[in-house]
């Protein structure tokens, strides 16, 4: 190995002591430490001049201070004249992007921790309500639920969940005041943002009118703080979003864990051609139906609609939508979308008087899982409320036997006491975040796979100028 | 023009100098309030952050006290509520950090260690800053590091009034308790007309006191320390120890940023220390109440006018003399 440094930042040094052992090189000294006042202290102990560094810190543990110890290692290095400084970063930290606002306090990937675990329900497909004939106190009342109504004024179709830009909550403030009008016969139904509506009072009308909101987008920032530290090279696995590359001005190489996850499959799983790879959810469905075809396996799909639903606080409804009154329950979203749309929801389902909404969750399963062993596959679990619902579900519909394999495993909150009592039956990580604390706390539950191998074999090919991409297909 | 008008911004925890900027005399006649924001911190330890007003076109205003302890969280907070300002078409925005963070790592002091104060100064112009209003820097060149302009405050007019105001003057002497801070000592000296005496210290390592000498004649004179940082307060603590056996009457130390890490609370209590006093630039509430001998200086009118000057377009030098009201 040419002019070749290992280093290891404080997060996973286990990984980097594998990628080190891989590579038959020792790993670089550094001394990383903190000042009382809480400042990282980094001092490269090895020489590095005109050596060719990289850097191993996988964005997990306490992420912020993670991730500027790796800002200051890049700069020490670069400033004590390495010649090219490569971060290796297993787990990409601020790769998930927040897009869409949910709801009005935050962003998806925000989650608040629960006393308990029930996921809430609503029907998926909404129905027409614009020809409804409400009662006349029934008028204001507001059923997000039903976003497109036939007529309706373009502005007021506020209420689809479909892509917004970051500005545009689903309830962006919208200028159009439509009035009730007097026709008892036909009441369109009054927008959520309409400050002129009954109902709104007090601090309510100040969180729902207005500016909504700007999500801070971190991505490019932290490509860019990246390459202003003085990285010249990136490598890391399973990027969330493969968009993800494009924020870089340098080269980024963005490893799969795919070969090792179908290794384990196709040797691990008995009878592994008859189980079923499912994808969690819509947005992974590329990720698990590439690992089906590798294997020629049956595939299914988890989709999950997430809608803001209008509950009430002040009047006990007894229609409030909840499942165990209402008429969907969260399992008779069965087997299919169709017998879904074919759904007829009473329009009194929603009837709470308008005071907060609420995130509901829809979900349904795509293809059949009965008396069969289930793969789910995804690329990040981090809360695990994903997953763990996808093991419910996959569970409720007969499935024999759920795996779950996830590339990067963060089990962040209490992710861990979730996935002990989930439906979830053996569930396979990897290394590229330490999973000590995992395997003690589930023991044989969990397989933890290998990736040093890998993030190995690409060192010595970007060391050496040799080809990467041979290592996309077949792993090592 | 109409729709250019100064916004606010401050994070959840630590906005106790925020407020008390918005508040001042000079930024509420404008009416101004801090803009509403929401930081959320993932179950992963990463930070999410949205505004909730409309900011195109303003003139933004990131107050972001960093204390001990957090100062990383602090750190990447701050980088995404600019990055998030700049992608919200923010005319100009301007970091307000009385403590600038990692102030000390100014230098290659050994081989192969960080420059970490300009990758500081980097990252901020990285993530979209426009300009960088702070504080008695700890070596006023890390300016130098910025490719944007930096306005680098003085507490030292604050420092005086607090001293005028609260301390007999006719008996005091300022004491310099490093050579590196004998500059900012002796400049003291001179506003306040009284003498000057200097403690040289040895330092081992950093975060650790070793020998100290006294240079100058302290006798019955009441002493007042003053430096720009107080860290673990070992060295100030070792001072006054100095200081009392050479006669002084009594010690007191003036610092610009309290950072009081580690056991300072209780170097302090258990020092012969008469009070510390530190400015407001870090946020250092909760120890007030464990540690009798702390007292505070506001520094936020000066903040304040800073501020408003920037945003007029008037000049900031005023305030190295003075102290607004």
């Amino acid at each position: 190995m040419r002019d070749l440094l290992v280093f290891s930042g404080s997060s996973n040094k286990g990984l980097a002591e594998r990628i080190c052992r891989c590579l038959g090189v020792e790993e670089g000294e550094v001394s990383l430490s903190k000042f009382s006042n809480g400042e990282t202290s980094v001092t490269m102990v090895d020489s590095v001049r005109e050596k060719d560094v990289y850097i191993v810190q996988s964005g997990s543990g306490h992420v912020n201070d993670n991730f500027i110890e790796m800002l200051i290692m890049i700069s020490a290095c670069k400033m004590a004249s390495a010649k090219r400084v490569t971060a290796v970063l297993p787990l990409f930290p601020y790769s998930r992007q927040p897009d869409v606002p949910y709801n009005r306090k935050g962003a998806p990937l925000v989650s608040k921790t629960k006393s308990s675990y029930t996921y809430d329900s609503v029907p998926s497909t909404p129905r027409p309500s614009s020809r409804n004939f409400y009662s006349a106190s029934d008028v204001q009342k507001l059923d997000l639920n039903q976003p497109r109504q036939s007529g309706a004024n373009v502005s007021n179709l506020v209420l689809s969940p479909a892509p917004l830009s970051p500005a545009k909550s689903p309830f962006f403030k919208s200028r159009v005041t439509s009035d009730a009008p007097a026709d008892k016969g036909y009441h369109p139904t009054a927008l959520p943002t309409n400050a002129s509506s009954p109902g709104l009072k007090g601090s309510d009308v100040n969180s729902l009118v207005g500016y909504k909101q700007w999500i801070a987008q971190s991505g490019t920032l932290v490509a860019n703080l990246l390459t202003t530290a003085g990285a010249d090279h990136i490598i890391t696995m399973d990027l969330h979003d493969p968009q993800f590359q494009g924020f870089f001005d340098i080269p980024v190489d963005n490893l799969y864990s795919k070969p090792l996850l179908q290794h384990y499959i196709a040797n691990y799983i008995p009878n592994y051609q008859k189980a079923v790879i499912v994808s969690p959810d819509a947005g992974g469905a590329k990720r698990a139906t590439s690992v089906a075809d590798a294997l020629e396996m049956e595939f299914a799909l988890i989709h999950k609609e997430r809608r803001q639903k209008l509950t009430s606080d002040t009047v006990p409804s007894s229609n409030s939508g909840t499942p165990s009154n209402g008429p969907y329950s969260y399992f008779h979203s069965n087997l299919s979308t169709a017998s879904l749309s074919g759904g007829t929801s009473s329009p009194m389902l929603h009837g709470g008087s308008l005071s907060k909404e609420k995130i509901v969750a829809t979900t349904m399963l795509v293809g059949d899982v009965e008396d069969k062993v289930c793969i789910i596959v995804d690329d990040l679990v981090d809360t695990s409320y994903t997953i763990t619902r996808a093991a419910k579900l996959l569970k409720a519909q007969g499935a024999k036997y759920v795996y779950a394999i996830v590339t990067h495993g963060v089990f962040s909150g209490d992710a861990l006491r979730r996935i002990r009592s989930s439906g979830i039956d053996k569930l396979v990580t990897t290394d590229s975040v330490p999973q000590e604390d995992l395997v003690a706390e589930l023991g044989d539950m969990v397989e933890v796979l290998d990736v040093s191998r890998i993030f190995a074999e690409a060192i010595r090919r970007i060391n050496n100028g040799e080809s990467v991409s041979m290592l996309f297909d077949h792993g090592w | 023009m109409a729709t250019n008008s100064i916004k606010l911004l401050a994070s959840d925890t630590h906005r106790g100098l925020a407020e008390l900027v918005s508040s001042r005399a000079t930024l509420s006649r404008l009416g101004l309030k801090l803009t509403n924001v929401d930081i959320k911190r993932d179950s992963n330890t990463e930070v999410s952050f949205s505004i909730k007003e409309s900011i195109r076109d303003e003139d933004i205003y990131i107050i972001m006290q960093i204390g001990s302890g957090v100062v990383n969280d602090k750190v990447l907070e701050l980088l995404i509520m600019i990055n998030a300002c700049k992608t919200a078409s923010a005319r100009r925005i301007t970091a307000v950090l009385p403590n600038f963070p990692y102030a000390r790592q100014d230098r290659k002091d050994k081989s192969r260690a960080p420059i970490t104060a300009k990758l500081m100064a980097d990252m901020l112009t990285t993530a979209g800053c426009d300009h960088v209003i702070t504080m008695d820097l700890h070596a006023s060149q890390i300016q130098g590091f910025f490719d944007v302009p930096v306005d680098n405050l003085y507490a030292e007019p604050s420092v005086v009034r607090y001293i005028k105001e609260n301390i007999d003057v006719s008996e005091a002497i300022i004491i310099s308790p490093d050579a590196g801070g004998a500059k900012r000592a002796a400049g003291l000296a001179d506003r306040l007309d009284l003498n000057f005496a200097l403690i040289h210290k040895e330092r081992a390592r950093a975060n650790e006191v070793s020998r100290m000498v006294l240079v100058g004649d302290v006798t019955d004179k009441i002493c007042i320390i003053v430096d720009d940082m107080a860290d673990t307060c070992g060295t100030l603590a070792k001072a006054a120890e100095v200081l009392l056996d050479n006669g002084a009457k009594s010690v007191i130390a003036i610092v610009t940023h309290g950072v009081l890490s580690g056991n300072a609370i209780q170097n302090i209590n258990n020092s012969k220390l008469d009070r510390v006093v530190c400015t407001n630039t870090v946020p250092f509430e909760e120890k007030r109440s464990k540690c009798p001998k702390l007292d505070t200086v506001d520094v936020s009118g000066v903040l304040a006018e800073s501020i408003r000057r920037l945003h007029n377009g008037e000049s900031i030098s005023y305030l190295f003399r003075n102290t607004p009201l």
